[in-house]
């Protein structure tokens, strides 16, 4: 069925403890098949809003939606629709890798041949099939961070939040993880995701949150943000033959230059203009006769966007 | 690890038919048990399996075996050849009964506590709160793992009790029996267990909670021991081995059995409240059953007092255990939120019958206020019932003291404005603290010890500063003290130089504090039902739509 409601809402979302304000007035929708990134630093709210949605906290104000449905009135409807994986592990002692999706299986109520082919499916995802009969407890991280993934997977939900699924994770299962996101994007699944991690997020995420002390900065797609966020300048480095001291010259008679460094045969300096100027530039400077050998421009990324975006601050 | 674009896709719609193992089809019996084993309650399964593999459990199990076997030789041994003889049934019962009630008194029950516990500290307990599992498919889980300890518990020392009845001295009632009330108390204590697992999250308070649980046990296992042993002390003497067919005895243990089982779902129905989300309705339920579990108390006592012919002993436990069940239940009730959520009122009654006679078991204090003071009410009203028709008993005469009964009448009357004051005083102190403070039911109980005390305390205080001799035990000071008042009342009768002031101030005090409270009990009454919203309506559409049959193909044309 096509919802015409977003698959995740946050209204005007609230949760204090005490004098600390954890979520500050956060609203902000995800719509079907989008991978939504959280940003922000330790104790911005991330995990707290994220509990919210997985109905495991109750908002002091403001409410927020999964599917439609209120996560405060209607948690029931809401969680069988939505798999949580927590920052933490939750294995049990004594219990295998099978038994243990094998129990939340049942716990979501698949009968018959759909619980273990429910199993299945998830043990060969995560690729946990090899270690089915493997105690919780002895799992590595990486395979407890797939392990929480299954069952959060187990009953083929709607909406998936993930909350740092990344953290502690070798660069093999980093990328990994990244492209089961992206496989459980393309099933049209909503997932709404922590991390870190800034540069990986800016790969899989169609839209991005930046919170910091509980309130959300900046909401959008990455190209949103960096167009509203980024600094307009690039940063530009040409090596060339001969004298960099004339290009400089050269370079610092120009209005849109600024920061000019030179460096033997480096020049380095911070350029106000749009990629097309930068080839503007280059040509002109060819034309003026100078060797150039290498003309690079680095432009902010994500991670120099949420620097930008953030202060720092904590609470 | 293996991704493979969109490989992964959990159908769990498309369930296709059961595919037999090779050739062989899975018999009747094998289909039934698989149907069985699916429909089990997940942390039963989950437990179980748990149970199995854990060194606790395998301990406790190895260790009651071999006790079980030390002491059938040891015994044997001690006996020696007078085991032809003489009648060492009981002897050797209760060596056996100390072995089996250890692990079942206090090992279960405590195993259930941290059962609940430790999913709280490890915080398992989260991941399996958003599973579709139900707050009571979860107690009901955690109990039915409990039952299932007990039941391997038993098994392995049954043959050695069946042994005991061979060497005589003890009935095979008296056998059953223990065995009976042993694992009906296992149960209990596992589900109080259960519910205490609930009560917090802060470690701090479940390090007290196990300690005072553990306590608990250790004593309800000293208890079961002695209680065992008078039995069996008395075993010639009641002659148990007859009891099977004297009324008495079944009427007796019935009797036990109804008060047991009501205070295990009143306790089941608060461990499942306790682990509801907050925006359901936690309240209910639990006003429905202190309603049933009274119903049960007053069916038994309208019993004992149409056969006794109107003993006054019954009428006075009746009227205590009333006002002390009313009041109890009262002091927990007003410490609900005023607030109903959404969700509640999307159920509250809408016809009239329904708003008059089911409002009172809507969630929160002033209907909880209303609720307990209509029980009380109620009661009291069967007990003047009862005295009315007394004169016109077919037995003809009161086999009680008619001053007996004047009392009884001043007692209820007292004894219920006593009820009204303390627990409007409660609500009206709840509602001034929820100003400032998180006020719950262990604040509201809190309040109400508070305010006995403090009622109780000071005149005793007074009293006991102003004493002289040859002056009567109560003066105009012990008006606000429930507790001696009502005492007073229920040995003496009505004091008679107080009269007027008690039968003036005591009723005008609850009267005033009930109207005080009146506007906020309306206004909990002012709430009505609202409409779910549209998306759950739409959701109920399309599994209402599911569960409806399709209508059958018309193929005749003669059918309309």
């Amino acid at each position: 069925m096509i919802t015409s409601h977003p698959m995740i809402e946050l209204q005007d979302l609230h949760r204090h403890f005490g004098s600390t304000r954890a979520v500050n007035d956060v609203s902000f929708a995800v719509a079907r098949g989008q991978v939504f990134g959280y940003i922000g630093p330790n104790g911005a709210g991330k995990t707290t809003s994220m509990r919210i949605l997985a109905t495991l906290d109750s908002p002091t104000a403001g409410d927020a939606y999964v599917d439609g449905f209120s996560v405060i009135d209607d948690p029931d409807r809401v969680r069988r629709r939505l798999g949580f994986m927590p920052d933490f592990l939750v294995a049990y002692a004594n219990v295998n890798v099978h038994e243990y999706l094998d129990f939340f299986a049942r716990a979501y109520r698949l009968r018959g041949k759909d619980r273990p082919r429910a199993v299945d499916r998830v043990m060969e995802f995560t690729g946990l099939d090899k270690l089915a009969e493997k105690p919780t407890t002895a799992l590595s991280k990486g395979m407890k961070q797939r392990l929480a993934l299954g069952r959060a997977l187990i009953h083929d939900p709607a909406v998936l939040v993930l909350d740092e699924p990344a953290a502690g994770l070798d660069p093999r299962a980093r990328i990994e993880l990244r492209a089961m996101i992206r496989a459980l994007a393309n099933q049209g699944k909503t997932v709404l995701v922590s991390s870190h991690i800034l540069t990986e997020l800016a790969e899989i995420c169609d839209v991005v949150g930046i919170l910091e002390q509980g309130r959300l900065l900046a909401v959008g797609t990455v190209d949103e943000i960096h167009r509203r966020h980024e600094d307009p300048r690039s940063l530009v480095e040409i090596r060339l033959l001969g004298d960099a001291a004339s290009l400089g010259k050269w370079l610092a008679e120009r209005q849109e230059v600024d920061d000019l460094v030179l460096d033997g045969q480096c020049v380095r300096f911070s350029h106000r203009s749009a990629p097309k100027e930068d080839a503007a530039l280059l040509r002109a400077m060819i034309e003026a006769g100078f060797d150039i050998v290498a003309f690079g421009t680095k432009r902010q990324s994500l991670e120099d966007v949420f620097m930008t975006v953030t202060q720092g601050l904590v609470q | 690890m293996r991704v493979d674009g969109d490989a992964m896709t959990i159908d769990t719609e498309a369930a296709g038919p059961d595919e037999p193992l090779g050739n062989v089809q899975p018999g009747r019996f094998e289909r039934f048990l698989a149907v069985l084993g699916d429909r089990l309650n997940a942390i039963l399964v989950k437990e179980t399996r748990q149970a199995l593999k854990s060194r606790q459990f395998v301990t406790t199990f190895g260790l009651l075996l071999l006790c079980g076997w030390i002491w059938s030789l040891a015994g044997v041994a001690i006996i020696g050849p007078a085991i032809d003889y003489g009648t060492h049934g009981p002897w050797m019962f209760f060596g056996y009964y100390l072995i089996l009630a250890f692990p079942l008194l206090v090992v279960v029950p405590y195993g259930a506590f941290r059962s609940v516990a430790a999913e709280q500290e490890e915080r398992t307990y989260e991941m399996l709160s958003i599973t579709a599992l139900g707050p009571r498919q979860i107690v009901w889980g955690k109990l039915g793992s409990a039952a299932l300890q007990m039941l391997i518990f038993l098994s392995a020392i049954t043959p050695c009790l069946a042994f005991t009845y061979l060497l005589r001295g003890i009935s095979l009632p008296t056998i059953l029996l223990i065995f009976f009330y042993t694992g009906l108390g296992s149960l209990s204590l596992s589900m109080v267990g259960l519910f205490l697992g609930t009560l917090t999250t802060e470690k701090y308070f479940q390090v007290i909670i196990s300690v005072l649980a553990a306590v608990g046990l250790f004593l309800a296992f000293w208890g079961g021991c002695v209680l065992v042993q008078e039995i069996l002390r008395a075993e010639e003497m009641l002659q148990l081995s007859d009891a099977w067919f004297h009324q008495e005895f079944w009427i007796g243990n019935a009797a036990v059995v109804t008060l047991v089982v009501s205070y295990f779902a009143l306790v089941f129905e608060a461990a499942a409240a306790r682990i509801t989300f907050a925006a359901d309705n936690r309240s209910s339920r639990l006003r429905i059953v202190m309603l049933a579990q009274f119903a049960l108390f007053t069916g038994w006592m309208a019993w004992g007092w149409i056969i006794s012919g109107g003993y006054h002993e019954i009428l006075w436990t009746y009227l205590i255990v009333a006002g002390l069940h009313w009041y109890g239940m009262g002091a927990m009730i007003i410490g609900e939120s005023p607030d109903l959520s959404l969700r509640v009122r999307r159920h509250l009654p809408r016809s009239m019958f329904g708003r008059v006679f089911l409002t009172w078991f809507n969630p929160g204090p002033g209907t909880g206020y209303m609720f307990a003071i209509a029980g009380l009410l109620g009661t009291l009203t069967l007990a003047v019932v009862a005295l009315e028709l007394l004169p016109v008993w077919p037995a003809g005469q009161s086999p009680s003291p008619a001053q007996s009964y004047v009392n009884a009448r001043w007692f209820a009357a007292m004894g219920l404005c006593y009820v009204v004051f303390f627990l409007g005083l409660g609500l009206l102190l709840n509602r001034a603290v929820r100003k400032f403070s998180r006020v719950g039911v262990t604040t509201a109980v809190l309040l109400q010890v508070l305010l006995v005390v403090l009622f109780c305390g000071i005149p005793a205080i007074v009293h006991s500063m102003t004493w002289e001799p040859h002056r009567s035990s109560y003066s105009a000071v012990e008006v606000a003290s429930p507790i001696w008042t009502l005492a007073y009342i229920g040995q003496r009768g009505m004091p008679v130089k107080e009269k007027s002031l008690i039968v003036v101030l005591v009723p005008l005090a609850a009267l005033v504090v009930f109207l005080l409270n009146l506007p906020g009990v309306v206004r909990e009454l002012r709430f009505v039902r609202i409409a779910a919203p549209k998306r759950v309506m739409e959701e109920d559409a399309e599994l209402a739509a599911q569960k409806v049959p399709p209508r059958p193909t018309r193929t005749s044309p003669w059918d309309d």
